[in-house]
């Protein structure tokens, strides 16, 4: 075992070739499956706790749950791209990663699953009632972006950027309502922006579409 | 189909119209950011990837990630994370 210091999470007897073991059939692929197993449930216990306060009311047996779910969803993802290392990172940091994405993913999921997403081609406007503490250019930005949102987007634009940015439901939430996926949701976030820096560069409240505000 | 009002508040507002250029998608993303989060943690004034570091400032679920892995590995190699996440967080 390797001491860090305090604080520090030592990793016990690391294969030096994780790929190589993973890949070859027999005692010692065994052995850094458990291991690699073990890191995976280090991952999502850490993000499931990270993100506690997302579950109010669940108790820490279902958080332990959720992250030994995660952990085994993000071992078998792992295992069907462990092709795709290619030593840019350490192979526990480029492990962690898919553990972290599926214990957020089943976080959100999970504290979402009662709660309905409204899609509505809302009316936006700024907050007339804003305290004396909100700049005034901010609330005239606020009232110009909503009407670059009527104006500028389309109705299914509209509704992806509200939903995301001003109700803030979780993109991968979104996605699984919607049946799409996080990044093409992204992507129509990212199109959505283009089109309102355009609009608001155009009526004079942004001096570059691709600088900062005025 | 039902109208409703919403109150777009300007940090609503800030997020609508945050630049998001150079395009980095969440797939992307996923591919880079173990890397990302070594160099951060070697070197929190790094220049390496900026469109990665556009993309977390606009992608929350990404960026949330992003952070708890590089606390993840910073616990691990005992290191300050503080100096890399106040970059990951626009504040360094």
């Amino acid at each position: 075992m390797t001491t860090l210091g305090r604080g520090t999470v030592p990793i016990v007897d690391e294969p030096v070739d994780w790929p190589t073991a993973l890949s070859l059939p027999g005692p010692a692929q065994d052995m850094a499956l458990r291991r690699l197993h073990a890191l995976m449930v280090r991952a999502a216990r850490h993000q499931v706790w990270r993100m506690r306060g997302m579950l109010p009311g669940v108790d820490a047996v279902t958080c332990e749950d959720l992250a030994n779910s995660a952990a085994d969803e993000a071992l078998t993802a792992l295992l069907g791209k462990l092709d795709t290392f290619e030593g840019r990172s350490r192979f526990t940091t480029w492990a962690y990663k898919f553990a972290i994405l599926q214990a957020a993913t089943e976080v959100r999921r999970h504290a979402w699953a009662k709660r309905e997403v409204h899609l509505e081609d809302a009316d936006l406007w700024s907050d007339k009632g804003a305290g004396p503490e909100q700049h005034a250019e901010a609330v005239d930005l606020a009232s110009a972006v909503a009407d670059a949102m009527r104006e500028a987007l389309t109705p299914y634009q509209r509704k992806i950027a509200v939903a995301l940015l001003v109700d803030q439901v979780p993109v991968d939430v979104l996605a699984e309502r919607l049946s799409t996926t996080r990044g093409a949701l992204y992507k129509a976030l990212h199109e959505a922006r283009g089109r309102l820096r355009a609009h608001l560069a155009a009526t004079g409240h942004l001096t570059d579409p691709d600088g900062s505000h005025r | 189909m039902t109208h409703e009002s919403r109150r777009l508040t300007p940090e609503a507002a800030r997020l609508l119209t945050l630049s998001t250029e150079p395009w980095v998608s969440c797939d992307e993303c996923f591919e880079l950011v173990d890397a990302y989060v070594e160099r951060l943690l070697e070197d929190p004034d790094t220049t390496a990837m900026p469109g990665l570091l556009v993309h977390l400032r606009g992608c929350a679920a990404c960026a949330e990630e992003a952070e708890s892995l590089l606390l993840l590995v910073a616990r691990q190699d005992g290191r300050d994370p503080g100096p890399a996440v106040a970059r990951l967080r626009g504040l360094g």
